[in-house]
């Protein structure tokens, strides 16, 4: 084993209390002292920071960066304009996925494509098959900066008073901006893993990241580990890469369009020209045999990834991410109370034919426990909170 | 980390009380703090047999599920039906919030006093 590299942000870290895990060959924070259930309550309501700074920031330049990224990824990268960053996949020629990525043009002349950390030299090296067809290079550039994400209802209200700025980004989603905090410069895109209705990425040199991390905690937003940032992007129905992407509990690939958000991450303009996984993208767009759906335990009990699920005795699928998540019970007018509560909810990858609304069991250690298949596990429609839908 | 006097300690992290007639079982602060927020807990119902060494039910983190192994044989008398609806009272009170009693006690694990319980956990870091 080699060493376990370190973020820029370790040493607010370790002044916090983290507890750190080797998470894709970093040593990071999986929570602070307060806990998963805090921290994801926490975010939903106020504010949660996230030390993103492990995952791969590739930069792309050159005269063919275009035609590269358009060989590469599932994305229309033509369409992507200063200004705006765009989520894609990387597929593989049988049209599963490498890794799921965000490609942000902040300038004219290249774009930087964000991958997931554990996947970073993968990457690197599936890109190097086709690079020598183009006049184009990358560049790691994932220890020159630091990455926070800035989640939750006062994100936007806490970046405004940290830089003056009157707006952070434009309105939309992958909308990016730049401002200033105390004379440095940050970039700050729209973006985020968490579902929350406001939230944004935040970008920084290394050297000024714990300055920054700790503006940030001094305005009122708190630290937020990976254990939460799980059970946030589960609530929220956001695929993770070895789990609903990848390799399915079988040892098969995943097609990209069993889960969901591949119809927008995937393009078939016709600029985009052939690119790597298009035919087998194309026959899977007309539908796969299995999907990812999101599920809900009925009965007691806790979701894990990888469980059977069954329907009248039949094997129908596996769940893929399952844990027990916290939640905000809503009043009347759906207003947010003080009383929480906790549900069990995840993934699974299931026969086509299932679909929100079907009752299924699942295998949990041995236990057949009732399940149901959902259309969603939130409402991020309704600024600034999101808001958990239960079951009736 | 709190190791209170009165507790005797297994290897995999639970306490036993002996209360007379009954064997009061739960899990160590350690355990709680090793474990993170516990969200839920399977327990066995009255009148079930326990055996000293085996799992009598499991307790769930966030993260991941741990067994709950039994440090007797003997049947469970009373069971803290509480924690189906506050697991997270194992976080917060582990050496109050007891997990199951045990009557007709039949055998015993080897268990570790409260200073040698302190030594382990200290070595396990």
């Amino acid at each position: 084993m080699s060493e376990l590299k370190r973020t820029s942000l370790y040493p607010a870290h370790l002044a916090a209390g983290a507890s750190l895990v080797d998470f894709g060959g970093w040593e990071m924070p999986v929570q602070y002292p307060t806990g998963i259930v805090a921290e994801h309550l926490y975010d939903r309501r106020k504010c949660g920071i996230f030390d993103v700074s492990h995952m791969g920031r590739l930069l792309v330049e050159g005269p063919d960066r275009l035609a590269f990224l358009q060989k590469v990824l599932s994305g229309n990268a033509a369409a992507l304009v200063p200004g705006r960053a765009q989520y894609c996949m990387i597929p593989t020629e049988t049209g599963g996925a490498v890794d799921d990525a965000y490609l942000y043009m902040y300038e004219p002349e290249n774009y930087m494509l964000i991958v997931n950390a554990a996947n970073t030299e993968k990457d690197l090296a599936h890109f190097a098959r086709y690079l020598p067809d183009y006049d184009c290079r990358i560049t790691n550039i994932t220890d020159s900066y630091s990455s926070i994400a800035v989640q939750g209802p006062e994100a936007e209200a806490i970046l405004k008073e940290l830089s003056g700025a009157e707006t952070i980004t434009g309105p939309k989603k992958n909308d990016l901006g730049q401002i200033t905090i105390q004379g440095k410069p940050v970039r700050v895109s729209k973006t985020g893993y968490t579902g929350d209705p406001i939230g944004y990425e935040v970008f920084i040199d290394a050297k000024d990241a714990v300055w920054l991390w700790n503006l940030l905690i001094d305005r009122g937003a708190r630290p937020t580990g990976l254990g939460a940032r799980d059970t946030l992007r589960l609530e929220a129905g956001l695929p993770l890469y070895g789990h609903e992407l990848g390799t399915a509990p079988d040892g098969t690939e995943i097609p990209i369009f069993a889960v969901s958000l591949a119809r927008f991450a995937v393009s078939f303009a016709p600029e985009k020209g052939d690119f790597v996984g298009r035919a087998a993208l194309e026959t899977q767009r007309t539908g796969t045999e299995k999907k990812i759906v999101p599920i809900t335990l009925t009965d007691r009990g806790v979701l894990r990834g990888g469980m059977e699920v069954l329907q009248n005795g039949q094997a129908v699928g596996w769940v893929t991410s399952g844990t027990m998540v916290p939640y905000w019970v809503l009043d009347e007018q759906g207003q947010p109370t003080e009383a929480t509560g906790r549900r069990s909810i995840g993934f699974a990858y299931v026969d086509s034919r299932l679909g929100p609304g079907d009752a299924v069991q699942v295998n949990v250690r041995g236990k057949l426990l009732r399940g149901e298949l959902v259309k969603r596990h939130m409402r991020q429609d309704l600024p600034p909170y999101g808001r958990a839908e239960l079951l009736k | 980390m709190n190791y209170p006097v009165d507790y005797k300690y297994t290897r995999s992290h639970e306490w036993l009380r002996d209360d007379g007639d009954v064997a009061i079982v739960g899990i160590s602060d350690y355990a709680q703090d090793a474990l993170g927020d516990v969200v839920f807990v399977n327990l066995p119902a009255v009148g079930d047999t326990v055996i000293a060494g085996e799992s009598f039910g499991d307790v769930e983190s966030v993260k991941a599920v741990s067994d709950l192994i039994s440090p007797v044989t003997g049947v469970v008398c009373q069971v803290n039906t509480a924690l189906e609806d506050a697991p997270e009272s194992l976080n917060e009170d582990p050496y109050g919030a007891w997990i199951i009693q045990v009557e007709d006690v039949t055998d015993c694990e080897d268990l570790m006093n409260a200073e040698d319980y302190q030594a382990f956990c200290e070595q396990e870091g």
